[in-house]
């Protein structure tokens, strides 16, 4: 691609290091951008929810139907019909939280004055998947004791000598699998979302202001993408937020399955 | 033109999960086609699957930029 | 590289150039960035379970309520219109049971009239139809008595006459003519209703 354009620089391509980005110091304990932005939206969704859920009517206005519209998502498509309607009120506060916090952060990818997706930073998404972890292993142990816990890991009925491989295998699921793909998942599509996005802005960038001749009109097809894509992360910042929440209660309604 | 063996390692990850996506999406639409009343209970199993396959191409870029 | 990250709109401080955390595995997380998810998570899981779920479910719960409550208020309407109209419907079935009963004491009432006008009449007719067989009865006697006389006399009279000699013992004579007299009497009973009207069998 660099030989073909006669500019001076060479196009550099996207990579991990762009997403590194302090504002303040520069270290382990460094006061990065994300921070800000994860810190400024959990403020404003504290602000907005509180004032929204202020004055509820039994007769929605709009402002509340739409919340309602997205409360009703969570706690009937998701809470209830997964966890069950017998156990699912206690965990609404817990898929609530989630769901509001990767939506708005993933929007924050789009929304132009931060335009920089916070779960694209791994410690995010781990955070919010150690709550997951905590919450469906202290809800396991609760429910069924340590012992009952363990054993219900290994389904009934198998030979003996497959139940300390499947033991093995299940323990590992619980307590490694689980919580790095949910973390991995979120990260993940918000990193390459991200990443691809870039690669549109400053390729089409680098052939507007560097390319030569005919070269420049490669940098409309390029724009034309980057919205594309931008349009196509809102779908995937709703899906991965839709999706963190149905696995985590996927994985807390296996706490309240009778058989396993 | 430089580039990264692990970026092809990427590119190889992510057949599996594209050919699995494409075959969970046939399999809903047909449902769907079949029996439009099932739409939400598909929906549900439909992404749920998406997610479950898409998990191993997101181990693949994962992976990518740690070997990288 | 510097025009690259101004182009991205990085923000970034340059300070220390090729610092661990730029050039770490991005899967590596940063630990101030994993405090500051925990501690946002924390405090906004806090203050949904404290006062946004919770507000949210109690009105959830009251407009189920509501709902119900209208429900309630028409089913209790619809009872109470169930309740009137079985009402109205009984009163309508008394009323017509009691005309049908009127009705039916009205019939049994001209039946008797009609009844009694009946044996009145009955009555009447009988009397009227006994006297005037008393009435027969009387003339018959009256002519059979005469007759009995009469005859007596033109037979003594016509045997007499046919005999040429008169029948001197009156007694004796009567006697005679009373036991033919009988007997023409019995032969006629026996007979069998001849011209005489005979009482009994009135009609």
């Amino acid at each position: 691609m660099t030989t073909v354009v006669s500019a001076a620089e060479e196009f550099v391509p996207p990579s991990a290091p762009d997403f590194w980005q302090p504002l303040v110091g520069d270290g382990a304990f460094a006061i990065t951008r994300t921070m800000v932005v994860m810190v400024l939206v959990t403020i404003g969704l504290a602000v907005v929810m509180m004032a929204a859920t202020r004055r509820l009517s039994v007769v929605p206005g709009r402002g509340q139907f739409r919340l309602e519209g997205v409360y009703g998502l969570v706690r009937n498509s998701i809470g209830r019909d997964i966890i069950g309607s017998a156990h699912f009120r206690p965990y609404l506060p817990l898929l609530f939280t989630l769901f509001t916090l990767i939506l708005v952060n993933n929007l924050m990818g789009i929304i132009p004055p931060v335009q920089f997706p916070t779960m694209s930073r791994i410690g995010f998404p781990l955070a919010l998947a150690l709550g997951v972890y905590v919450v469906y292993l202290v809800a396991g142990v609760r429910r069924r004791g340590l012992g009952g816990f363990l054993k219900n890991l290994v389904p009934s009925g198998l030979p003996w000598w497959v139940v300390p491989v499947v033991f093995v295998l299940e323990l590992v699921t619980f307590l490694i699998t689980r919580p790095v793909t949910l973390t991995l998942r979120l990260f993940g599509n918000m990193f390459a979302g991200h990443i691809l996005l870039l690669l549109f802005a400053l390729g089409g960038e680098y052939f507007l202001l560097h390319g030569e001749g005919l070269l420049r009109v490669i940098s409309l097809p390029a724009f034309f993408m980057f919205f594309l894509f931008t349009a196509f992360e809102i779908l995937i910042a709703f899906l991965q937020a839709y999706v963190f929440i149905l696995l985590a209660s996927i994985y807390i309604a296996e706490v309240y399955a009778d058989d396993h | 033109m430089e580039g990264n063996l692990a970026i092809i390692g990427y590119g190889l990850s992510a057949i599996g999960p594209g050919v699995g996506i494409g075959l969970i999406f046939a399999a809903y639409v047909s449902g769907v086609a079949r029996q439009p009343e099932t739409r939400n209970v598909l929906q549900t199993i439909a992404i749920l699957g998406f997610v479950l396959c898409e998990q191993l191409a997101i181990f693949g870029i994962a992976l990518a930029f740690v070997f990288s | 590289m510097g025009t690259i990250d101004t182009a991205a709109g990085v923000l970034a401080a340059e300070s220390g150039e090729g610092g661990f955390w730029e050039t770490a595995y991005p899967v590596i997380p940063h630990p101030g960035e994993l405090i500051v998810g925990i501690i946002s998570f924390a405090v906004l899981y806090f203050l949904y379970k404290r006062f946004v779920v919770p507000r949210l479910e109690a009105m959830l719960a009251e407009r189920q309520q509501t709902i119900e409550g209208g429900i309630e208020r028409a089913e209790a309407m619809q009872a109470e219109a169930k309740a009137a109209l079985e009402q109205y419907r009984s009163q309508l079935a008394e009323a017509r049971n009691e005309a049908a009963q009127i009705r039916d004491a009205a019939r049994a009432e001209g039946q008797q009239i009609i009844e009694e006008l009946r044996a009145q009449a009955q009555e009447e007719s009988a009397r009227i139809v006994a006297r005037g067989e008393e009435q027969i009865a009387a003339a018959r006697q009256q002519v059979v008595n005469e007759l009995r006389g009469q005859i007596g006399a033109l037979a003594v009279d016509l045997a007499g006459r046919v005999v040429g000699e008169s029948l001197a013992d009156d007694a004796r004579r009567q006697g005679t003519v009373d036991r033919f007299l009988d007997q023409l009497d019995g032969m006629s009973a026996a007979d069998g209703r001849g011209g005489v009207p005979v009482p009994e069998g009135n009609r």
